[in-house]
């Protein structure tokens, strides 16, 4: 019983207080990374502010759930993740599963059968694509291939970190990254060969 | 054990392509792959046109947060009394 001293609840409530403070610090400190992944998560730079500002709301919010010592940025992104997707967004079309036999040498292989086979001694990719191409071809990877492609290419998440992120399995990791990819490097094929 | 055929070293290193960019791979796979594309200009060139694709993908897809939605996120900060 010798905590309840007079002295002991001011200091608690301090400690708690500077605790919050740094959380709030750091998880600011991290808003710019975590910007660029919910940017291309969303289709448009006002869903992700608001996407942002709903994030930071509950972290801050939730502040107490964080475990210190753990991946912020991570933590961040998964509720970033989950009000993402109970906007509803799931209501959109299943992602396309007809078959998609190319490989990952699709790209190169096209470009080489219409006559401009990549020679990087020479030329950079940036001289075939624009920043435009990029960004519309990403988008038009169906969403849960997308955010997995986001986070690992973009986020710099590892596919472990991916998994805790998304709550999936590694394993749902790797197949969505590996079928988002030759989704993402077909829609490329496209604009590169037609360009 | 013998299955009988070999596999295509080739087919193989596609197959490792992603994991190795991405730094998930063995240190024995990924000397295996090395060993492959070190011997493979094949393979070497589509390596070498991903690594390129993935650096551009990456840079084209980045957008700098506005410094309005910077100050916005800061406003949420709890209150010091």
């Amino acid at each position: 019983m010798g905590e309840t001293t007079p002295e002991a609840e001011p200091r608690k409530l301090a400690e708690e207080a500077r605790d919050r403070v740094r959380f709030e610090e750091e998880a600011l400190e991290l808003a710019d990374q975590v910007y660029r992944v919910a940017r291309r998560l969303v289709s448009t730079r006002e869903e992700a502010e608001d996407l942002m500002q709903e994030t930071y709301s509950r972290a801050f919010r939730a502040w107490r759930s964080f475990q210190p010592g753990t991946n912020l940025r991570a933590w961040l992104l998964r509720i970033l993740t989950n009000l993402n997707i109970d906007r509803g967004r799931r209501q959109q079309r299943s992602p396309d599963m007809q078959p998609l036999e190319e490989g990952d040498y699709f790209l190169y292989n096209k470009l080489e059968e219409a006559g401009r086979e990549p020679n990087l001694e020479q030329e950079r990719v940036d001289e075939r694509l624009s920043q435009d191409d990029v960004v519309s071809a990403l988008s038009a990877v169906p969403h849960d291939f997308r955010d997995v492609i986001v986070l690992v290419d973009i986020g710099d998440f590892s596919y472990a970190d991916a998994a805790q992120i998304l709550e999936i399995p590694i394993g749902t990791v790797m197949s969505r990254l590996h079928r988002g990819r030759r989704i993402l490097k077909s829609q490329l094929a496209e604009q590169a060969v037609s360009a | 054990m013998n299955l009988g055929f070999e596999v295509d070293p080739c087919a193989k290193c596609e197959e490792q392509l992603q994991p190795y960019l991405d730094r998930e791979l063995t240190d024995a796979e990924r000397a295996e792959a090395e060993e492959h594309l070190d011997n493979c200009s094949y393979c070497r060139k589509r390596y070498r046109f991903e690594e390129e694709l993935r650096r551009f993908v990456r840079q084209a897809a980045v957008e700098e947060m506005p410094p309005a939605l910077k100050q916005k996120l800061a406003d949420l900060r709890t209150p010091l009394y």
